[in-house]
Order: C-alpha cells, then sequence, then structure tokens
C-alpha cells in the first residue's frame, strides 16, 4: 500500500540540481578545481580539504551506451560504457542532464574491476585521469599501509591541481561534516525499520542518487528537512518487505526498484553502493586524519574484494535488522564480481531462511516484462 | 457459478472453466499479434466448448506474460504461483514442476501447493520451445518427427551453441558434415535438456517431478529428461492447461 502524503523535502533534491550546475559553473570561473569520481572508494574528504569540488559520474542512463559501444566491447556491464559514453559522446557531456556536464577538470579512478580499470585507459585521453591502486586483499597485514600510501600520493595530486595545501584542520574538518551526512542517513534508515515505514525505497534511492551531484552541504540540509518532515507527517506503507543487495544504481537507474515497489512489495533497505555502503561506517574522528579516513573506507565490503566474506555477514545482519520478508539480489549484467558473489550470499540466505530473487539485468527496457513476472511470483510466494 | 482462469502465454493462450471445482472444458488457441483479442476468443471458445452459459461466469482471473492486457479479467497473477495450484491440483504428490514453454522454461519447487522456491530463464530462446521450433525448422522437419526421430538414434551430435541462432548454423553446417538427421535432432534435445537440468539442479529436486508446457507433449523430449534427471516425469493429461486452470483454483 502506498500513502499519498506529500513530502515537500523529496522535491527540494531534484530541485537543487539546476542550481548545482550554476554553481560548479560559477566556482569554475572563479578557479575552483572540479573533480569526477566513480566510486566509493575516493575518499570525499580528502578532495574537499582541497578546495576541490566533485561530482559523481557513474551512469545509470541507457542513452550514452550506443557511443561507448564504438570503442567498448559490448558485454561489458551497462555503468562501465553509460560512464564513458557521457564523457566521450558529445551530444551528451555537453547536456546539463549529463552528469560530466562538460566541466570536470580531473578524473580520480580507483583499481577495482577489470572493465573499469581498462576503461580507465581509455577515459584518460578526454580527461586527465589519476587511478589509486587498491589493496584487492583489504585484510592483509599490509592493506591498511599500502592503501594510505596511496592517499597520500592522491593528496600530492590534488595539492599540485588546486595549489591548495591539504591540512589536518582541513581533513577533519571534512570528516566532520561527512560523518554529519552518514549520520543523518543511519537516521533515516532507522526508520524505516518501522512495521509502517514514512518512506519508500523508490524515494529513498533518489535522494542517494542526488548524493552523486549536490554539494554536501546542500545534501546534507536537504537530509535534515526530510527527516524533520518525516517526524511530522504521519506517512505508512506496507508490502512484503523487501531487501535489495548488489550492485549500484547510478543516477538514471530506477528500473528494478520502481517494478519492486509498483507490483506491490516495499524495499525496506539496500545493501548497495546507493545504500548502505555508502554511508555506513563513520571515520574515526579521534585518530590521526589520513589513517582514520583509510580505515574507514577500506571496510566497504565491494565484491571486487578477496575475500569478501564481511559483505555476506553484513547482509544477513541488515536482513535481520530491518525485519525483510525476502532479498532481491540485483546484478548489472557482465559484472562478474557480484554476479559470481551471488552463489555464496545465496547459500547464507537459505541457511538463514531468507527467501532470495536474483535479477540481472541492464539498462533497457527490454526484459521490464519478464522481471514484472518474477517479482509477481516473488511477493506472492512472500504473502 | 463457474470460474474462468486464461493464461495469455507468448505462443498460446489457454483457458479453463471450473464447474464445481472439476475442469468443466479448457480451450487451447495460438495467440498471434494480439494479447487480448487472443483472450477473448479463447474465452469465448472455452464457453462453448463446455456448453456453459455466459451468463454463469462468477470471476475471472488471468496469468501468463499477456495477463495485464486481459482487459475483462477481475484480477492477475503470475504464472509461476498459477502452475504450481494447478499441478498440485491435478498431481498432489508432485513438488519440483518443470514447465518449458513457447519463450521461457521455469523450475519451481513447492510445498503443499505453495511456491517455495523458482527459477525462470526468460532473457532468450535457449531452453526454451522456441529453441526447438527453429532448430527443428534447420533439419526441416516438424517438432512431434524432431522428437520422434531423436529416439532412434544412437550418436548425438554435439551442439554446443546454447543460442538459437548459433545453434541453429551450428546444425547446417551439421548438415554438411553429413550427420545423420536422427543424431543431430538428439543433440538439440539433449542442448536444451542440458539448460534446463542445470536450473533444476541449482533448486534441488524434491520428488515428484511434474512436467508441463508445450514441449512437455514431446515423447522424445521427456524420454531424455528422465535419463538426465535420472526419475520419472509425471504428466498431466494435457500439460499445456496448468497455468489456466491453476488460476481457475485461485479465485
Ligand atoms: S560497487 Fe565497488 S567498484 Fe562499484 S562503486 Fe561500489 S565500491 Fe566502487
Ligand atoms: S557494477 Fe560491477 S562491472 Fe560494473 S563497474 Fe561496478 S564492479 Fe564493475
Amino acid at each position: 500500500m502506498e500513502n499519498d502524503i506529500f513530502l515537500r523535502s523529496l522535491d527540494l533534491f531534484k530541485e537543487a540540481f539546476p542550481g548545482r550546475i550554476n554553481q560548479i559553473l560559477k566556482s569554475k570561473e572563479e578557479g575552483k578545481k572540479i573533480i569526477g569520481t566513480l566510486c566509493l572508494y575516493v575518499p570525499d574528504e580528502i578532495i574537499y580539504a582541497s578546495g576541490a569540488d566533485r561530482v559523481i559520474l557513474c551512469g545509470g542512463k541507457s542513452a550514452p551506451i550506443p557511443a561507448a559501444e564504438e570503442y567498448l566491447p559490448r558485454n561489458i556491464c551497462p555503468l562501465i560504457k553509460s560512464s564513458f559514453g557521457s564523457v566521450i559522446d558529445q551530444k551528451c557531456s555537453k547536456t546539463k542532464s549529463c552528469p560530466h556536464f562538460g566541466l570536470v577538470d580531473l578524473i580520480i579512478a580507483e583499481a577495482t574491476c577489470d572493465g573499469k580499470k581498462k576503461m580507465y585507459e581509455l577515459l584518460n585521453q578526454y580527461i586527465p585521469t589519476h587511478v589509486m591502486d587498491l589493496p584487492q586483499k583489504p585484510e592483509n597485514q599490509n592493506a591498511l599501509e599500502y592503501y594510505i600510501k596511496e592517499l597520500e600520493s592522491l593528496n600530492d595530486v590534488l595539492e599540485k591541481l588546486t595549489g591548495n595545501k591539504i591540512t589536518d584542520v582541513k581533513l577533519r574538518n571534512e570528516i566532520k561534516s561527512a560523518n554529519e551526512t552518514r549520520k543523518l542517513l543511519r537516521a533515516l534508515y532507522e526508520l524505516r525499520k518501522r512495521d509502517s515505514p514514512p518512506i519508500r525505497g523508490t524515494e529513498m534511492l533518489k535522494v542517494l542518487q542526488q548524493m552523486h551531484f549536490l554539494s554536501p552541504d546542500k545534501f546534507r540540509k536537504n537530509l535534515v528537512l526530510l527527516l524533520d518532515e518525516l517526524k511530522v507527517k504521519k506517512r505508512e506503507n506496507s508490502g512484503p518487505r523487501i531487501m535489495i543487495s548488489g550492485c549500484p544504481m547510478a543516477s538514471g537507474n530506477t528500473k528494478v526498484p520502481e517494478i519492486i515497489e509498483n507490483q506491490g512489495g516495499l524495499i525496506v533497505v539496500e545493501e548497495s553502493c546507493t545504500g548502505t555502503r555508502a554511508f555506513w561506517d563513520l571515520v574515526d574522528e579521534n585518530k590521526e586524519p589520513m589513517r582514520a579516513i583509510a580505515e574507514r573506507y577500506l571496510k566497504i565490503p565491494c565484491a571486487c574484494m578477496y575475500p569478501n566474506d564481511r559483505r555476506i555477514d553484513q547482509i544477513i545482519e541488515l536482513a535481520r535488522d530491518f525485519n525483510v520478508d525476502g532479498v532481491v539480489y540485483y546484478t548489472l549484467q557482465f559484472c562478474h564480481g557480484y554476479n559470481v558473489e551471488k552463489y555464496r550470499v545465496a547459500e547464507a540466505l537459505k541457511k538463514s531462511g531468507i527467501p532470495l530473487l536474483s535479477i540481472e539485468t541492464d539498462y533497457s527496457g527490454a526484459d521490464n516484462e519478464q522481471i514484472k513476472t518474477r517479482v509477481d511470483a516473488f511477493l506472492e510466494m512472500l504473502e | 457459478m463457474i470460474s474462468i482462469g486464461i493464461d495469455a502465454g507468448a505462443a498460446t493462450t489457454k483457458a479453463v472453466v471450473l464447474h464445481e471445482n472439476e475442469i468443466a472444458g479448457y480451450a487451447i488457441i495460438p495467440t498471434g499479434f494480439d494479447f487480448r483479442k487472443a483472450g477473448e476468443a479463447a474465452y469465448r471458445e472455452v464457453l462453448s466448448k463446455s456448453g456453459m452459459d455466459e451468463t454463469k461466469v462468477g470471476k475471472i482471473l488471468a496469468t501468463g506474460y499477456g495477463r495485464s492486457i486481459i482487459g475483462f479479467a477481475d484480477k492477475t497473477i503470475s504464472e509461476i504461483t498459477a502452475h504450481a495450484r494447478g499441478v498440485g491440483y491435478l498431481i498432489p504428490a508432485a513438488h519440483t514442476i518443470i514447465d518449458i514453454g513457447g519463450q521461457d522454461s521455469k523450475v519451481i519447487i513447492t510445498e503443499n501447493g505453495k511456491v517455495v522456491d523458482f527459477l525462470m530463464n526468460d532473457r532468450c530462446a535457449a531452453g526454451t520451445g522456441k529453441f526447438l521450433e527453429y532448430t527443428a525448422k534447420a533439419l526441416e522437419i516438424s517438432l512431434d518427427e524432431l522428437g520422434m526421430l531423436a529416439q532412434v538414434s544412437k550418436n548425438p551430435a554435439k551442439i554446443s551453441s546454447m543460442c538459437t541462432v548459433f545453434a541453429e548454423s551450428e546444425v547446417i553446417s551439421l548438415r554438411a558434415q553429413k550427420t545423420k538427421k536422427e543424431d543431430i535432432a538428439a543433440g538439440l534435445i539433449e542442448s536444451i535438456i542440458l539448460r534446463t537440468t542445470a536450473m533444476v539442479k541449482k533448486l534441488r529436486i524434491k520428488p515428484e517431478v511434474a512436467f508441463v508446457g508445450g514441449v512437455a507433449k514431446n515423447p522424445g523430449v521427456v524420454k531424455a529428461f528422465e535419463k538426465a534427471l535420472d526419475t520419472e516425469m509425471q504428466l498431466p493429461e494435457e500439460p499445456q492447461i496448468t497455468g489456466a486452470l491453476g488460476a481457475a483454483l485461485l479465485i
């Protein structure tokens, strides 16, 4: 059941977007550098502490894909193709609906999955791209030290680009405000644990997608308004409680959550980079800032890492805490990491008696009807 | 009062009339382009076949790929739930249902007539009725002939392409190499079985196994399946109507 009580603050996120583009245009004229990123392992705190601004370039739309396929093989993940396409496609990259806006000075990329890594080599021909390495076995003894070294080089790259010094004071300030945002998001998710959550998954997803574009201050302000509004408005939602787990859903991609909620399900939590992985852990404010940042970010349970039991444990924990009836395991086509990890997640869920539906798809609407049938059957099974 | 279940499948539309919890009649017609028209035609046909009067119709429930387009239905339900119910009615001992239709194939595990798990292959024609239909064409034989021929093969050809389009060209090159027709036919059936048994094994069989959908009418496929799964298959008298029947029962 859907409630129809209007949430003014949800619109604020969307409305802030055009203003944000103008703000970036203006600050760029004033000499501010604009950084593009494509992964959660690149710490925002360091970028903002350098005085630069940042936008996340992950593509969730299908429009730029044909342009990208002139360079990239068809059988790689649509997120990679869409992101690359929005940079190289002239028609697209200059439009204001594109995450790139044609304004990015430097891309801070990362060595996660192979498709992305190799795409960055091509991307570098269009926009200067710095690729950070990541320890692929984050639980290794020296992984943390190695990651800190990579963050220190990132520090140097950013200082050189912006001409600003990244001081500990600045870093601490950024950590503090980023933690504030994380706490607000945790508070929002806390509301979703209720028997009748005041906010739906499709609404939450659009909020999290705006995290990619809005300035941290604006985003945080809007979160406060949203929380306030949810406190006073009596909104109730019902339906089988679903957790989404898997690949990120970049801006423009709302396909599967929309089907789930249109067919009567209610998404109560997302184990995803447009979900818990984006904000779950805090950076320790009492430690030396660079080390504290490194510790927090290395905890992100991405399927590119080995081993990744921590992700499986977290899925089970979230499923319990949010009292979910079933899990929809969402993967993008050709995303090997999340597709292979599905097997172990499925085993763990089975052991815990939690039903699972897995959906592997892309950005096209070609399989909408088939997905609807599966979702219907899954929801009927849960009822 | 009678209730009617309509299964608006991609290839065929099925309708079942239920009167006092017994099947009073059924109809199977090709869907063609328009789900809605096919649904109406199946509805009229099933009424006349069962000799029932339209005024007696209580509720109508639609299932299948085109279920949302059947505007005159009172409610819709997914074909997975519908098949589970229909098979549960006809073969109460069945706990694993394999359904191979024209456009998709699915494996459903049930407990007390309720779905507890399922897998579906619906993104491509591989492992569905369409696969056999197209490849039979490349052999220039009918579907029935394909099933019969396959049974006499002693040395099934290896068809490595799962994709229907590639399998078609593979058949043509096998023909060019003078591979026997029956061996190609058996190879084709083996390939669709391989695909489906992989799905069944993922979910683990719970006896008994029921086989429904259009492809279940092909004895060659049934035999090969029984061999691959090492278990006997339970077949309803009319394997194509379990979805529509389930819908009628779920009203
Ligand atoms: S899924 Fe992994 S690679 Fe992708 S954004 Fe998240 S952390 Fe980065
Ligand atoms: S979704 Fe998977 S394949 Fe795509 S960029 Fe992320 S990790 Fe790589």
